[in-house]
């Protein structure tokens, strides 16, 4: 090999390697999962795992919210889709809501996924058409949640025991 | 010095020292880049590298070199200073007065040696002795005080030292492999200070030494 190709393939080498460390330091991967589907998702070949999924819709649509987490974090190992996302936020949404109180730390963690799932979303616009929930957008969620955790007035209405989970 | 050493070795060797350097693995996984002050620090620790001849600028980059040439002694010494930054990053307490006193000490030692101005293997053998003598204080000495104690007396000495010290000696105990990369980062960083394209001890330089020895011993 002659030395300028030397001088190039190491350039190129070194920046990959730089690039992949500058990479790290931003998003801080807590796990193997995070780290191998983060990398493989900037190279655009990153996919969930459908049949992981498609149990966890299951355990979602039976109230089971735990075990749905559960499942769609298997799904999405790598915290990098925006649909598994969003579901886990209304997991946290539809585990934490009630008629006379809702479940401020679950709403919190809801928030949080919500956020994770918009980030992820092209342009931050997320629509899932799913046609038994009652939220669609990101936007929804997310105002959803908020006002959950706000403090008000209407909050001791009595009219609010008669509501309907979304 | 060939190609693929400064192309690649090199970077790879300091790349690799950030990165090791930067995990801090406890109940969740960490990297943490070095600090603007340990920036300075790193910029001083090349300074001190340069003067000592033990890395020589002109063999990396100058104007008889190709583009791609001055490209590659650039990267080397790029790495060569976030490398430096973060091997006395993973060096010094993580809080505390011991961060502050590390932070001064390390200050002080890079200011003396840069007007001791010592020679390559002077400078390399300084260096392995503080940065061993910092592990030892770090890892071994201030985890050891802080480490969660097991039996009723280590519980009580601890509770004493955290008392007497008002907590500021206490530092946060990493898993025992943050010690274990730490000293790997520590070594490779010397490692690739050795590989560094360095001048050759002038004879002016030698003859000064050796006068100044047969003088010391008369």
């Amino acid at each position: 090999m002659g030395e300028t190709t030397t001088r190039a393939l190491g350039l190129m080498l070194v920046v990959a390697y730089a690039t992949v460390i500058g990479w790290l330091f931003a998003r801080q991967p807590q796990t193997i999962g995070q780290l191998t589907g983060g990398l493989t998702s900037v190279v655009g070949a990153y996919n969930i795992d459908d049949q992981a999924f498609t149990d966890a819709l299951r355990f979602f649509r039976n109230d089971q919210f735990v075990e749905a987490r559960l499942a769609f974090e298997r799904a999405d190992p790598a915290v990098r889709d925006a649909r598994t996302q969003f579901y886990i936020a209304y997991s946290y949404y539809r585990q934490g809501w009630g008629r006379l109180y809702h479940d401020d730390r679950l709403y919190a963690e809801g928030l949080k996924a919500i956020d994770r799932a918009m980030a992820l979303a092209p342009a931050g616009r997320l629509v899932v058409d799913d046609p038994t929930l009652g939220i669609h957008t990101g936007e929804e969620m997310k105002a959803e949640l908020e006002a959950g955790q706000r403090r008000e007035l209407s909050d001791f209405n009595p009219m609010r025991v008669f509501r309907a989970r979304k | 010095m060939t190609a693929a050493r400064e192309a690649i070795a090199l970077p790879f060797v300091f790349l690799t020292v950030l990165l090791l350097g930067g995990l801090r693995i406890a109940d969740t996984t960490q990297l943490v880049p070095p600090s603007p002050y340990l920036l300075v620090l790193g910029l001083l620790l090349v300074r001190v590298v340069v003067q000592s001849a033990t890395l020589a600028p002109e063999q990396l980059m100058s104007a008889s070199r190709s583009a791609l040439k001055n490209v590659n002694g650039f990267v080397v010494v790029a790495t060569l200073w976030v490398a430096s930054a973060q091997v006395l990053a993973v060096l010094m307490p993580e809080s505390g007065v011991p961060r502050l006193a590390f932070s001064v000490f390390f200050l002080i030692l890079l200011l003396n040696t840069a007007a001791a101005s010592p020679d390559r293997p002077r400078l390399l053998r300084s260096l392995a002795v503080t940065f061993g003598a910092a592990f030892i204080l770090k890892f071994v000495v201030l985890h050891g005080l802080s480490a969660p104690g097991e039996g009723t007396i280590r519980r009580v000495l601890q509770a004493l030292v955290d008392s007497v010290t008002l907590g500021a000696l206490i530092q946060n105990v990493p898993r025992p492999i943050t010690a274990y990369l730490a000293l790997g980062a520590v070594l490779l960083y010397l490692i690739g200070l050795l590989l560094l394209p360095h001048r050759a001890a002038s004879p002016a330089s030698s003859l000064v030494r050796s006068a100044e020895a047969t003088d010391l011993q008369r």
